[in-house]
């Protein structure tokens, strides 16, 4: 079914009005060498149910955190989201909108907008955020326009225990700016703050840490942007957990300027890695220079508090070659559900979900260490997710694994994570979702697999 | 303030205002709780510890009413007619919706082995090479996550290709007058200069584009970004003379794929020469636009384009078996985070599998009549600078009018707006291509009673401004809020809620 609703009579008459005989003389004007007069060589069309039992198979012949216990993470997270968010998201009214240019024909999605930009700004302890980007790596590519953009000074200082995926983004968009990447290199799994003070200097516009970082060590954010602050206009960015943020120091308690994450955790599926939502929030010195849509707040002709998308002229529907980048689609949606998600929990509820995060990780990485040949790769601290050496090669620990049906975490060898190690370590994360039995029957499995 | 006295000073119609959610927050109220921790405790240390978040919470059947109270204040292609020029806000069926939740697709880890998840790996597969058939080109990436990112993906493209054929002096990139805000700035991410084509009643101006190509000097260029239909609404009659022109350059021809709705099934952009394009899937597809988004950006490229795509991408194997192919010798590398956006994908291979080949003929079809029909019945009153039937000038899938004879006797174009707003009709998209212009898309999805509908809004605002210009002027009337005052938001911008 292609969805259009018009029978003979009506397109008879449509045509009479035009005043032509068939739909094909409104394509006259188009040379007969480039229609495709055979039609696509496309599979034939398929009802409602052909479709249902179509994807129904498909689906099923995935395995995943809903038939596994899953205990991978890097940057995606097997969380709780509450029933009620896939109810109201499905609502047409939101589902269906678009983009709301039109203040007085959507209050709704914008007041939600405004609330999302609140409620960012808070998690972070920052003043300001925007509507959404594309996802965690893009943010953070966003997050280093700003500072350069800010700064126009042309390097940036990558922590190495950032994500991987999110230092490739950074490079491939980089790339053509004439912006340096420099890598600062950890010590025990974590950038020392020395390492900044000895990198960074007057071409620095940007100091970038992830915390949790790529190997689930709790970075000294505070430590590491003190000493980018020693140069002045460097900003401090830091690329934070948003689950974290319920019990951990902020970005803004840390002193970081700008802080971006992906804020998948927030209510919305794993979806194979998207769509998911960059996260973006800064000190309010930035709020003229940010990128991605901004929801403000002000009043209509009879003085009523209203809300509308303002500051556009820093984007490229007006601004063009000159915009602060050339974001216009975001992740409205994604937003909307990690704005229901804060609401639904508050900061008592994410408070519970990081704590128990942190005593269910910790419990895991111990009874792992307790068995012969396992133990911790790093000796800091860490949130959610922790790193553990193999006593045995890695891929046969998550080979197995999965027969068990269990989703071990994520290997840190091997291209998927662009050569972030050689060595046999498995990058372990732990959710409020893992229960102690997945995480006893997790150990026994490794204990089996490794005697 | 009662709830009560800030709903009556805050609400204009029946519908109340919505209190924010800080000003709702219950202390000790959340509305979901968590399982008892089964596992004993670890001590955090105090020097890890913030200071707290201080999200409002209060209780769930309050944040149920927070959401469809909201809700209440949205028009959307559901509950209103939304044709809203190059957006295609066509019907979004809900199968789509569907499918994507399906445990075994949203559930499942980007970072899973292939072996796990080959159910997703055919779609993802069977979406690419429909996509390329569309598009009747070599390759797609699926990794974009919308339609500027595919832009300046396809860019990075290019660039790495003429990078690698010793043309790195090609950093020119040519776009029309009428092309997206997103064209330009995707060039500026790119490192690209941009060089503007003229148009004339619509149409690539040949003439401009060889003085420009000879201004720039040929061997400086590495593409032409052009919409077609372009976003005046016309196909471009001489898009294969455009294609010659900026191949005998040396360049690429790429294809903005914003206006695919009028030549899917139909038109594929590479057989009149494209070298590359992108799809916006919420657009052409009808996954939903969602307030704003997700949208998802696949780009198609030629065979000597292909070798740059970004990584990953979904193969299958001499076996049959799919799998995600990390390891392109030349990729431009990684465009964001995982795979892409793969819960939007499922909706797409959805959509594309309901119409079929013949369907998706239908759609570009009658998109295209919807438009002119739309546009033959409202000629007399609403000046129409491109559509001349009578001289076999017909519109694409949307029209631009300028309604000068309307707008002379004393309203602006924002007031037949947002008169239209009182009539329960979204108002289409304004002042682009050209000042002063209305451009409607109504899609293939609507039916000749809601395009009658519209006609009559459409005649009876023509009316008002004859009779009652005054009601035109001050709309709308009717709606949730009276016009927002967007000069004062963003002179003082307020962004986030302080106590």
């Amino acid at each position: 079914m292609d969805y259009t609703q018009l029978n003979s009579t009506h397109r008879e008459e449509m045509l009479q009005a035009i005043g032509i005989d068939s739909v094909e003389a409104l394509f006259e004007a188009i040379p007969d060498s480039i229609l495709c007069a055979e039609g696509l060589d496309l599979m034939p069309a398929l009802s409602e149910l052909e479709l249902q039992r179509a994807l129904k198979e498909m689906a099923d012949h995935n395995h995943g955190a809903h038939d596994m216990a899953c205990f991978m993470g890097c940057g995606a997270y097997d969380h709780f989201y509450p029933a009620l968010i896939d109810q109201l998201i499905s609502r047409g009214e939101f589902l269906t909108s678009y983009t709301p240019y039109q203040a007085e024909a959507s209050q709704g999605s914008l007041q939600a907008f405004f609330e999302f930009q609140s409620q960012i700004a808070r998690l972070t302890g920052l003043d300001i955020a925007n509507a959404s980007l594309y996802d965690g790596a893009t943010a953070v590519a966003e997050a280093a326009l700003l500072a350069t953009n800010t700064t126009r000074r042309s390097e940036v200082l990558v922590a190495a225990t950032l994500h991987p995926e999110y230092i490739a983004v950074l490079r491939t968009v980089l790339a053509d700016l004439n912006i340096t990447i420099t890598i600062l290199e950890a010590t025990d799994g974590k950038i020392d703050p020395s390492t900044v003070e000895a990198n960074c200097s007057e071409e620095t516009a940007a100091v970038i840490i992830q915390s949790p970082n790529i190997w689930g060590q709790i970075e000294d954010w505070e430590g590491c942007f003190g000493r980018a602050h020693q140069v002045e206009k460097t900003a401090a960015i830091a690329v934070f957990n948003p689950i974290g943020c319920g019990v951990l120091k902020t970005p803004g308690e840390c002193g970081a300027d700008i802080a971006a994450g992906e804020g998948q955790s927030l209510g919305n599926a794993l979806n194979l890695g998207g769509p998911y939502l960059g996260l973006l929030a800064a000190k309010e010195s930035y709020t003229r220079k940010m990128p991605g849509r901004l929801v403000g707040l002000t009043s209509d002709g009879d003085g009523r508090r209203v809300f509308c998308l303002t500051l556009q002229t820093r984007e490229q529907h007006i601004r063009g070659a000159k915009a602060t980048s050339n974001v216009c689609t975001n992740q409205g949606l994604m937003a909307m559900r990690a704005s229901m998600f804060m609401t639904t929990v508050g900061s008592s509820g994410l408070k519970e979900m990081a704590e128990q995060c942190w005593h269910k990780a910790h419990y895991l990485a111990r009874e792992l260490c307790n068995l012969d040949g396992w133990a911790m790769k790093y000796t800091g601290s860490f949130f959610n997710e922790f790193t553990i050496k193999c006593p045995i090669d890695v891929t046969e620990v998550v080979n197995k694994a999965k027969a068990r049906g269990i989703l071990p975490g994520v290997a840190a060898k091997g291209r998927r994570m662009q050569g972030l190690s050689q060595g046999n370590e498995l990058i372990i994360a732990v959710t409020e979702k893992r229960t102690k039995q997945e995480m006893d029957l997790f150990v026994d499995f490794c204990k089996e697999v490794s005697s | 303030m009662t709830t009560l006295e800030m709903i009556k000073k805050l609400s204009r119609s029946d519908k109340p205002v919505e209190p924010l959610i800080f000003e709702k927050h219950v202390d000790q109220q959340q509305g979901v709780d968590f399982p008892p921790l089964d596992v004993p405790e670890t001590e955090i240390p105090i020097s890890l510890i913030g200071a707290g978040t201080k999200l409002p919470s209060f209780g769930q059947h309050d944040v149920m009413a927070h959401y469809t109270h909201l809700s209440d204040r949205n028009f959307s292609v559901d509950g209103n007619f939304y044709p809203l020029g190059s957006c295609t806000m066509k019907h979004n069926p809900r199968i789509n919706e569907w499918a994507a939740a399906l445990p075994g697709f949203s559930c499942l880890h980007p970072l899973q082995d292939d072996d796990t998840i080959q159910g997703a790996l055919r779609l993802l597969y069977e979406t690419r090479t429909m996509l390329e058939e569309i598009a009747g080109l070599h390759e797609v990436s699926l990794q974009p996550a919308a339609g500027a990112h595919g832009e300046f993906t396809a860019l990075k493209v290019i660039k790495a290709y003429y990078a690698d054929h010793n043309q790195p002096e090609r950093t020119v990139v040519l776009a029309a007058d009428t092309a997206h805000g997103t064209n330009p700035a995707s060039c500026t991410m790119c490192g690209a200069s941009v060089q503007t084509v003229r148009s004339v009643e619509g149409q690539t101006d040949l003439d401009h584009l060889k003085e420009v190509i000879a201004q720039v000097g040929a061997e400086n260029i590495a593409a032409f970004m052009i919409t077609n239909p372009s976003t005046a609404g016309l196909f471009d009659m001489h898009i294969q003379d455009i294609a010659d022109i900026i191949h005998e350059a040396g360049a690429m021809l790429y294809l903005d794929g914003a206006n695919m709705n009028a030549m899917v099934g139909r038109i594929r952009p590479g057989d009149f020469g494209a070298d590359a394009m992108h799809y916006n899937t919420h657009k052409t597809f009808s996954t939903p636009h969602g307030g704003g988004g997700p949208g998802s950006g696949p780009i198609a490229v030629t065979e000597a384009l292909a070798p740059y795509l970004p990584v990953p991408q979904v193969m299958m194997a001499d076996d049959g078996s799919f799998y995600l192919d990390r390891d392109r010798e030349k990729t431009i590398g990684k465009v964001r985070s995982f795979i892409g956006q793969f819960g939007v994908l499922v909706r797409c291979w959805t959509y594309i599998s309901a119409c079929g080949p013949a369907g998706l003929q239908n759609v570009s079809g009658t998109s295209v009549l919807n438009a002119n029909y739309l546009a033959a019945r409202l000629a007399d009153l609403y000046t129409m600078p491109f559509f001349k039937p009578s001289e076999g000038k017909f519109c694409a899938h949307e029209f631009v009018t300028v309604p000068r004879d309307l707008l002379d006797r004393g309203v602006t174009l924002i007031d037949i707006a947002k008169r239209m707003i009182d009539y329960g009709v979204h108002p289409p998209t304004m002042h682009w291509p050209m000042h002063d212009c209305l451009m409607v898309e109504p899609t293939e999805t609507e039916s000749k009673q809601a395009l009658d509908h519209f006609v009559d809004v459409m005649r009876a605002i023509a009316s008002e401004i004859l009779e009652d210009i005054e009601k035109v002027q001050n709309s709308p009337l009717e709606s949730d809020i009276a016009r927002a005052d967007e000069v004062g938001a963003a002179r003082k911008p307020i962004i986030t809620f302080k106590d």
